[in-house]
């Protein structure tokens, strides 16, 4: 993919983002977002407003068209394919996880977890760490496929150690590079090259 | 003498350095005379001696034999044969949890032979492969680090070792080698990746090793007079003054958590095995007393005889957290400055958010119901696309987001609703998760066309009930004055906080800086800046414990905001205990 499509795809992704933050994702360096994002403002294919860019319907039909010929080579890869199905089962995992974080069971009633109980945060955190373990491997396998895949890896273990600092809002915040935010937009980007659907 | 292993309740409480979290709080309940079922543990100098050496130190594996020996004796049980085959869990414990340690492992001992002794002594066959399963599930992933998906529940332990080997794994035949391998495996977790990354960030010695526990299983399916539960020592959801809990009879504890079963309350316990109930309740006010506060009990009784397998303080739904603590301190087991520290000002949040008024919902018309996946009340216009939610909400107007499902495209539009709904999905997905982190009331799942249908409506969406509603129903607060749990913190709140806190709108006699009208008003960090000089102060920050520290450090003496108790308890637990009063008004004047 070139600066310009990736980019794009970054921004895509983000939905609504600085140049920063699709960088982060993407690999690219902040300057080159910057510069294809202010082109493609300028060309009308994305709107700014302050800070940040935002995707035009048109180039939105545009990008997606694209990624059949962008992303040919990791579509007909079968190994990719079937490293997604094995992303599929451990993403049930993580939902649940996350679910479990967020709420607590208090006498046979679901309550959102209000995090007075470190015990309780530390188990999941724990069970996190475990499977952070086994996605690693699954994300070298699809970095075999697409290098700027690594990206996530990294983001996803940043996250991870801020959780197990202390800093709880790494887990699922939606508002930070959370764990859970990451594993999102990760998410979202094998959805886009494999050209598969998510399921609920 | 014993060099690398200790049973529990045997003697004088050990050091927990020595023992670890997890087996200290065993012999912790031992000491108080309470029943848990017996177990020894391998210390952390073991732990240590094994990192030095690289290999279990010499007598160890002696000593962990005798330990075994031990407890069959103690249990009148065999390990590794019939016709009564003991089991053991193997847990990891260092004395301050971290993370990247071993996971527990249950049912060892479990064999071929154990499984068939087990099968005639339960007169379950079932469960007795279930149990033999599971421990190759535990094994497999815990002890091999295998990747291996899971074992064929209809299979047979020889279906499953297939299995393995395809893989190039196996689980040694003996169950003394499988032990000896789990306690390897708990040694080496000590130096996994992310255990040695946390002790460097915390500065925590490398080599204060964590211990292993080894403990009997007790099984709550041996009869008629066996079963397993959990207790409360008082009422988690309402605070009530009243053991609370579920008993199953005749069951193990995870028949419980699969809810294969439905458990019945604690009390159908007198019926089968009433001195076991005496027990318990004996138990669970000495724990409660011990650790002064409310415990989450888990036991098992065998054939009659209970056994604690774990207490630890317990979780709480917000009303009950102010109960706990207002009623522990008139009971005088508590003083007031750890009353303070056990409620949260977002638990009062929550507890004072608005709930929709006695009778409204009764008389609205209910549009649609789903499920209940973030509680609240969000009243507002439905708009079914996420750019045009974002764009009402900017020009002020109160947004319900209804969308089929949501993906991160959504979040920006899911940040600005007063609630969040959709169509399918259930408590997992991406909408329940993103507006749980958002603290946006949500309902999942509501069916095909539910939701979207009802784009430029006004409704109100309750996400505690998980209905959609009509119209704009009544919401209010519970009065933070009237109630009398409040009312009773609050007057514990104002002794302990350094300073006043007037409802929002109050006339402070002073001059008021408004936090949320100044940039950077919402970080805490700003605050010595941005407050220097003021008396008084409003919004931004101040909703935070650091924020409200932040203005207390800065000199401000007086707080408004609604309600007023969670700024209250903020101030009270952000600040110094301020005895007298008159000193502050005294350094206020001057």
């Amino acid at each position: 993919m070139k600066d310009m499509q990736l980019a794009l795809h970054g921004l895509a992704i983000k939905k609504h983002a600085d140049a920063a933050a699709v960088a982060e994702i993407t690999g690219l360096a902040p300057a080159a977002v910057q510069a294809a994002l202010d082109e493609a403002t300028a060309s009308g294919r994305t709107v700014k407003a302050g800070d940040k860019y935002m995707l035009q319907p048109a180039a939105q039909i545009a990008l997606k068209t694209g990624y059949s010929r962008d992303f040919a080579a990791q579509r007909a890869d079968a190994a990719m394919q079937a490293t997604y199905d094995d992303f599929e089962k451990i993403n049930e995992q993580l939902k649940q996880l996350i679910t479990d974080w967020q709420t607590m069971t208090v006498g046979g009633q679901k309550l959102p977890n209000d995090h007075t109980d470190p015990n309780y945060d530390d188990k999941i955190i724990d069970r996190l760490g475990r499977l952070h373990d086994r996605a690693e491997g699954i994300l070298d396998r699809f970095t075999a496929g697409l290098s700027r895949l690594a990206v996530y890896k990294r983001l996803l273990a940043t996250a991870l150690e801020r959780a197990e600092d202390g800093q709880t809002e790494w887990v699922s915040d939606a508002r930070c590079m959370s764990y859970h935010t990451v594993w999102f937009e990760l998410h979202e980007d094998l959805i886009r090259i494999l050209n598969r659907t998510r399921i609920e | 003498m014993s060099k690398w292993v200790l049973k529990l309740g045997t003697g004088p409480l050990p050091d927990r350095n020595l023992i670890g979290g997890k087996a200290w709080s065993i012999a912790r309940m031992a000491d108080l005379d309470l029943p848990v079922p017996p177990s020894f543990v391998i210390t952390t100098r073991a732990c240590a001696a094994y990192q030095a050496k690289g290999d279990f130190p010499a007598g160890l594996e002696d000593e962990i034999a005798e330990g075994i020996t031990w407890l069959e004796a103690k249990t009148g049980r065999t390990f590794g044969r019939g016709p009564s085959p003991l089991l053991v869990s193997v847990r990891s414990g260092a004395p301050i949890s971290m993370p990247g340690m071993m996971d527990t492992i249950l049912n060892m001992g479990i064999c071929g032979a154990t499984e068939a002794a087990l099968a005639a002594e339960t007169g379950d066959a079932a469960f007795a492969r279930d149990t033999h399963r599971r421990f190759y599930d535990l094994y497999t992933h815990i002890v091999l680090k295998s990747d291996i998906d899971g074992f064929d529940p209809a299979g047979s332990p020889e279906d499953w070792d297939a299995a393995l080997a395809a893989g190039g794994d196996m689980i040694p035949a003996d169950p003394v080698a499988r032990l000896h391998a789990s306690v390897r495996a708990v040694f080496e977790s000590w130096n996994s990746r992310r255990a040695r990354r946390y002790r460097q960030h915390h500065a925590i010695p490398d080599d204060l090793g964590t211990a292993v526990t080894v403990q009997a299983m007790v099984f709550g399916n041996l009869s008629d007079i066996s079963g397993t539960g959990v207790m409360f020592s008082r009422n988690p959801v309402t605070g009530d003054r009243k053991p609370y809990g579920e008993y199953l009879a005749r069951a193990q504890g995870e028949d419980v958590v699969s809810g294969r079963f439905t458990p019945r309350p604690l009390e159908a316990m007198r019926e089968t095995v009433p001195l076991a109930n005496d027990a318990l309740l004996i138990a669970a006010e000495r724990l409660e007393k011990a650790d002064g506060d409310v415990q989450d009990i888990e036991f098992t009784v065998q054939n009659g005889q209970l056994y604690l397998l774990q207490s630890r303080s317990a979780k709480r739904a917000p009303a009950a957290a102010v109960r706990f603590a207002v009623d522990m301190v008139s009971e005088g087991m508590i003083d007031e400055t750890t009353a303070l520290d056990r409620v949260t000002p977002d638990q009062l949040r929550s507890l004072l958010a608005p709930r929709l008024a006695p009778g409204e919902a009764d008389r609205a018309e209910c549009l649609a119901s789903g499920e209940a996946a973030c509680p609240g009340i969000g009243i507002g216009t439905v708009v079914t696309d996420t750019d045009e939610a974002e764009r009402l909400a900017a020009s002020g107007v109160d947004v319900i987001l209804a969308r089929a499902t949501t993906s991160p495209e959504d979040l920006h539009g899911m940040i600005v609703a007063k609630a969040v709904i959709t169509e399918h999905g259930g408590s997992t997905s991406h909408a329940a998760v993103v507006s749980r982190a958002l603290g946006v009331p949500c309902i999942t799942g509501c069916g095909e066309g539910a939701v979207t249908r009802l784009n430029g409506r006004t409704v109100t969406v309750d996400g505690s009930a998980g209905r959609i509603y009509a119209g704009a129903l009544r919401a209010e607060s519970p009065n933070e004055e009237t109630d009398g749990h409040l009312a009773a913190l609050r007057a514990m709140a104002e002794t302990h906080a350094a300073v006043r806190v007037l409802p929002a709108g109050s006339d402070a006699g002073v001059p008021v800086v408004d936090l949320n009208t100044i940039a950077g008003g919402e970080d805490p960090a700003n605050l010595p800046t941005l407050l220097a000089g003021a008396q008084a102060a409003t919004g931004g920050a101040l909703a935070t414990d650091a924020g409200m520290a932040a203005a207390i450090a800065a000199g401000v003496r007086t707080v408004l905001g609604s309600p007023v108790l969670p700024l209250l308890l903020s101030a009270a637990r952000a600040g110094k205990p301020v005895a007298d009063r008159e000193t502050i008004a005294v350094s206020a004047s001057t």
